[in-house]
C-alpha cells in the first residue's frame, strides 16, 4: 500500500524507550565531559525502520551506547521525505541526549527542494561527524544496447527524449544524481518517479524503464546476479564491491561526484565538551575494523571528519544540489 | 522440469532447518505473539512487525526470519478475528471479511465464521507454500512483466468490482467510491511532489493512514450507532443468545469448499504482484462468490462464502507476497520491506542470490511457513470458544476498552496525535454513514486503490509520452480493461437489470 510505505517505525521507538528504562550498564564515567551522558540517548532517524539510514544508525548507535555506558535508543520518525523527524531533532533540548542521523536527503536536498521546511540545516544543528557514505550505482536493464557510460550517452543522444530513468521519488537523491548526469553529459533522459527504491528497482529489472542511478545497497545484488548491468559508480573512487566498474568521473566527466552521506548532528547549542566527546567516540567507532566490515556488507563505506569539515561539506553540497534542483525545476510544497 | 527434480532435496533441507527445536520455538513465539498483537484493534502486520523487529536483531538469521514470518501470519489471523467479532479490520484486506463475518457474528455464528476463516487460511497457506517451492522464481518473472499500464488496468477493474461489495443501493455505493477516491488524494503527489489537501499539516504529507480511516469508519462508527440503540434492543443480545454451535456444520463446510478453492487461486495470482495483492484478491474473491452464489441476496447478511473465499484469497496472497521478496529482493508491501530490512541487518543482501547462496535460509523459511500456518490453526481453533465468550462482555466494559486500544493502535503507527483526532473525525463520519445506510467498504477500497491507480495512470502516460493507446496495445493491460468493460456492461445493461437488482440491491438490507 502506498500509504503504508511510510511504515510504522515509530512504534518501535516507543518499545525501545521502554527497553531504555531498564538499568543500563552504568559504565564508570570519566570526570571529563561532566558525567555526560546522564540518561539514555535518543537517536532520531527520520526514516522508517529497516531502511539503509536506519540500519547504519542502529549499527553505530548500539556501539556508541556501549562506549558511553548509556543506551542509545533509535527513534524512527519517518515521513515527508525525512523532514518530520529532522524537525523534531532541531527542536529537541540541546544537551546531547538527543541526536539525529542526518543525511544528504535531510540536510541538503529537503531544505533546498521543499518550498517550506521548518528547520535550517546549518543554523539549527551542530554537525558532529560523518560516519558513512553510500555510493550511487548507474544500472541499466540488460536489454539496453550500451555496455559502458560512453555508449549509453551516445545511445541517449541518438534518440533524445526517448529513454527513461526511474527514481525513488520526486526530489529523491536517485533523481538528482541522474539529473546531474543528464546535465553533465548533455543527455535528455526522462524522469519517471516511483514510490521508493524497491519499486524503482523492479521497474528497471522488468524493463519498464531503461536506467536507474540507484543507491548501492538497493541495486548491488541485482548487478552481481547479472540481472542489471552496472556501468558506472557516482563516487570519486571505484567501489571495492565492484572493482571492474569505472567511476563516472573516469568515464569522461571529471569532477562528477554524487553519494549519500550519513552523519551525526546535535541540536544547536549542545555544549562543546559534549560534542567533542561524541566526535571522538563516533570517529573511533566508524573507523574500527569490524564496523568498517559491517558497513561494507551494507554497501556503505566508513567516512569521518571534523565539525568544521562537515560545515564545509554542507555548504558545497547545498550549492551543488541547489543548482540541479533549480535547473530541474523541482519545488516540493 | 528442473524445479520438480530439485524440489524434494530442497524441501528436505528446508524441513531439516525448520524442524530444529530452536527454529520451531522461534516459529511458535512468532505466531503466538503475532496472534496476540493482531487481535488488538488498530495494530496490523505492519505495525506489529515494526514494533517487534528489534527483538529479532540478535537472533541467528534463519531464526529471525522464521519468527518475523510467524508474526506476519499471526497478525493476519488476529486481524480476521477482530474483523469478525467487533467489525475492526486490522488492515485493508480484512475489510472484506468484516462485511459478512461481522454479520455472521451478529447472527450468533461467530464460531463458524472464525473456524472457516482459520481453515480457509490454512488451506490457502498450504497451497501458497507449495507454489513458492515449485514456481517461485518463474512467478516472480511474471510479476516483473507488470508495468504501469497493467497496474492501472488491474486497479480499474478492482474499482468497478468494488461496487459489488455494497448490498444496499448502487447509487450510494458509487457515491462512497468517489468519496474514497477523494480521501485517497490527500498527501504528496508522486509526480510533482506537491501536497494536496494537507492544509499545511506535515502529518498529512504522506496521506491519510489506512488505520485511521478504517478504525474510524468501521470501529468508532459501529460503536456510536450501537450506543444509540440502548442495551435491550442491541445486537449484543443476539450475539449471546443465539449461539448454537461453535464450529461449522457440514452444510457450512460444503458451502465453503468452492469459495476456498477459488479464493486460493485468486490470491495466489494477485499475491505475486507487488502492490495491493491481498486487498485486491480478497474483494475479487468476494465479488466472484457473490456472482456465483445461488442466493446472492444472502451476501452482506452473513453468508459464510463471503468469509471463506476472501479469507483464503487474502492468506494465499500474503503467502505469495514472499515470492518477489525472496526471489528478487523486491518488497511488495511495507511489511515485506521491513522483513527485507531485517535480512539486511543480519548481513544478508536480499536479492536473487539468497536462494543459491543461502539455501538453508530460503528453504527453511518456506518450510516454516507451512509449519507456522499449521501452528496457527492448532492455536486458534481451541481459542474460538474464548473469543466468542469475549462477546458476552457487557457493552459498558467492552466499548471503552475497544476505544482505548484503538486509540493506542492508531497513535502507535506514527506517534502523531493528529491521527487520533482524524480517527474521531472518521468515526463521526462513520456514524452518519450508518444513519444514511451507506456502506463503508466501497469507500475504503477506493481509498486504497485510488492512489495506486492514479500513480500508475500518470506513470504509464509519462512513459508513453502521453499516448493513451498503451492501455490497449499491451496485452495484459488490454485483457484487464476488457474485463472492466464487461463488468460495467453487466452492471449497466437494462436487460440484466433483474439480475443486477438481486446482485447489488436488497432494499433495507442494513
Amino acid at each position: 500500500m502506498v500509504m503504508q510505505n511510510k511504515v510504522a517505525g515509530a512504534v518501535m521507538g516507543a518499545l525501545l524507550a521502554a527497553a531504555g528504562l531498564m538499568p543500563a550498564s552504568a559504565g564508570a564515567q570519566a570526570a571529563g565531559a561532566q558525567a555526560y551522558p546522564t540518561k539514555p540517548i535518543r537517536l532520531i532517524v527520520a526514516f522508517p525502520a529497516g531502511g539503509s539510514t536506519d540500519i547504519i544508525a542502529r549499527l553505530v548507535g548500539q556501539r556508541l551506547g556501549e562506549k558511553l555506558g548509556q543506551q542509545v535508543i533509535v527513534d524512527n520518525r519517518g515521513g515527508a521525505g525525512g523532514t518530520i523527524g529532522t524537525e523534531i531533532a532541531a527542536q529537541a533540548t540541546p544537551d546531547g541526549h538527543t541526536l539525529t542521523m542526518g543525511t544528504t536527503s535531510t540536510h541538503v536536498i529537503a531544505p533546498a527542494a521543499y518550498a517550506k521546511v521548518n528547520y535550517d540545516p546549518v543554523k539549527d544543528f551542530e554537525p558532529i561527524t560523518l560516519v558513512a557514505s553510500t555510493p550511487y550505482l548507474l544500472v541499466l536493464n540488460p536489454g539496453v544496447k550500451a555496455n559502458n557510460l560512453k555508449e549509453f550517452v551516445a545511445l541517449a543522444k541518438s534518440q533524445p527524449g526517448k529513454l527513461n530513468f526511474a527514481s525513488a521519488g520526486t526530489g529523491s537523491t536517485t533523481q538528482l544524481a541522474m539529473e546531474m548526469l543528464n546535465r553533465a553529459a548533455g543527455m535528455d533522459i526522462v524522469h519517471i518517479p516511483y514510490n521508493g527504491n524497491g519499486p524503482a528497482g523492479a521497474a528497471v529489472l522488468g524493463g519498464q524503464v531503461q536506467a536507474l542511478f540507484g543507491s548501492m545497497p538497493a541495486v548491488l545484488p541485482h548487478a552481481q546476479a547479472g540481472r542489471l548491468r552496472a556501468i558506472a559508480v557516482g563516487t570519486s573512487k571505484r567501489s571495492p564491491a565492484l572493482p571492474n566498474v569505472p567511476t563516472v568521473a573516469e568515464s569522461g566527466y571529471p569532477g562528477f561526484e554524487v553519494s549519500l552521506w550519513l552523519g551525526f548532528f546535535a541540536p544547536k547549542g549542545t555544549p562543546k565538551p559534549v560534542l567533542a566527546k561524541l566526535q571522538t567516540e563516533l570517529t573511533a567507532i566508524a573507523n574500527s575494523p569490524d564496523m568498517k566490515a559491517q558497513f561494507e556488507k551494507n554497501g556503505a563505506s566508513a567516512v569521518t571528519n571534523t565539525p568544521a569539515e562537515m560545515g564545509q561539506l554542507m555548504k558545497s553540497e547545498l550549492d551543488k544540489y541547489g543548482k540541479v534542483i533549480k535547473a530541474a525545476g523541482i519545488v516540493l510544497k | 522440469m528442473e524445479s520438480f527434480t530439485s524440489l524434494l532435496p530442497n524441501l528436505a533441507l528446508g524441513f531439516q532447518t525448520a524442524v530444529s527445536l530452536q527454529n520451531l520455538t522461534y516459529c511458535f513465539i512468532g505466531v503466538f505473539v503475532g496472534t496476540l498483537v493482531g487481535v488488538l484493534p488498530g495494530i496490523g502486520p505492519l505495525a506489529a512487525i515494526a514494533m517487534l523487529l528489534p527483538a529479532t536483531f540478535n537472533l541467528p538469521p534463519v531464526g529471525a526470519l522464521i519468527m518475523l514470518a510467524g508474526i506476519y501470519y499471526g497478525t493476519q489471523y488476529g486481524g480476521s478475528t477482530t474483523s469478525i467479532l467487533v467489525n475492526l479490520p486490522g488492515e485493508s484486506a480484512s475489510v472484506v471479511t468484516c462485511i459478512d463475518g461481522y454479520q455472521m457474528a451478529k447472527n450468533g455464528r461467530a464460531g463458524p465464521a472464525l473456524a472457516i476463516a482459520a481453515i480457509g487460511s490454512f488451506f490457502a497457506g498450504t497451497v501458497g507454500t507449495i507454489l513458492i517451492a515449485l514456481f517461485g522464481p518463474p512467478l516472480a518473472e511474471i510479476a516483473l512483466k507488470f508495468g504501469a499500464p497493467e497496474y492501472f488496468s488491474l486497479m480499474s477493474m478492482g474499482l468497478i468490482a468494488s461496487a459489488v461489495l455494497a448490498s444496499g443501493s448502487m447509487m450510494k455505493a458509487i457515491a462512497m467510491i468517489f468519496l474514497g477516491l477523494l480521501f485517497g488524494i490527500v498527501g504528496t503527489d508522486v509526480n510533482s511532489g506537491m501536497s494536496r489537501f494537507t492544509f499545511g499539516m506535515s502529518g498529512l504529507a504522506d496521506g491519510l493512514s489506512f488505520v485511521v480511516v478504517a478504525m474510524g469508519l468501521f470501529g468508532f462508527g459501529e460503536i456510536l450507532s450501537n450506543l444509540e440503540k440502548g442495551q435491550e434492543v442491541s445486537s449484543r443480545e443476539l450475539l449471546t443468545k443465539k449461539i448454537d454451535h461453535l464450529y461449522p456444520t457440514w452444510q457450512d463446510l460444503k458451502l465453503s469448499i468452492g469459495p476456498i478453492l477459488r479464493g486460493t487461486s485468486i490470491g495466489a495470482f494477485f499475491g505475486t504482484l507487488p502492490g495491493a495483492g491481498p486487498t485486491i484478491s480478497a474483494f475479487s474473491s468476494y465479488a466472484l462468490e457473490k456472482k456465483m452464489a445461488k442466493h446472492p441476496e444472502e451476501f452482506g447478511k452473513g453468508a459464510i462464502q463471503g468469509v471463506a473465499g476472501p479469507e483464503a484469497a487474502n492468506n494465499a496472497a500474503a503467502q505469495c507476497a514472499f515470492i518477489p521478496t525472496l526471489t528478487l529482493g523486491i518488497p511488495g508491501s511495507g511489511t515485506m520491506a521491513l522483513i527485507l530490512g531485517a535480512l539486511t541487518i543480519q548481513g544478508i543482501a536480499p536479492g536473487p542470490q539468497v536462494m543459491t547462496q543461502r539455501p538453508e535460509l530460503f528453504w527453511g523459511l518456506i518450510a516454516s511457513m507451512w509449519i507456522g500456518n499449521a501452528m496457527l490453526v492448532i492455536l486458534n481453533l481451541p481459542l474460538i470458544g474464548l473469543w466468542v465468550k469475549l462477546l458476552s462482555v457487557p457493552y459498558r466494559i467492552l466499548f471503552p476498552s475497544i476505544m482505548v486500544f484503538m486509540a493506542i493502535g492508531v497513535y502507535s503507527v506514527n506517534n502523531l496525535d493528529l491521527d487520533i483526532y482524524m480517527t474521531v473525525f472518521f468515526g463521526l463520519m462513520g456514524y452518519v454513514f450508518v444513519k444514511l445506510k451507506c456502506e463503508p467498504a466501497p469507500l475504503i477500497l477506493a481509498f486504497v486503490l485510488g492512489p495506486l491507480m492514479e500513480e500508475n495512470l500518470r506513470r504509464a502516460l509519462l512513459i508513453s509520452r502521453g499516448d493513451p493507446t498503451v492501455f490497449f496495445t499491451r496485452p495484459i493491460s488490454a485483457v484487464f480493461l476488457g474485463l472492466t468493460i464487461l463488468l460495467l456492461v453487466v452492471m449497466i445493461l437494462p436487460n440484466i437489470r433483474k439480475k443486477r437488482d438481486v446482485a447489488f440491491r436488497e432494499p433495507d438490507a442494513a
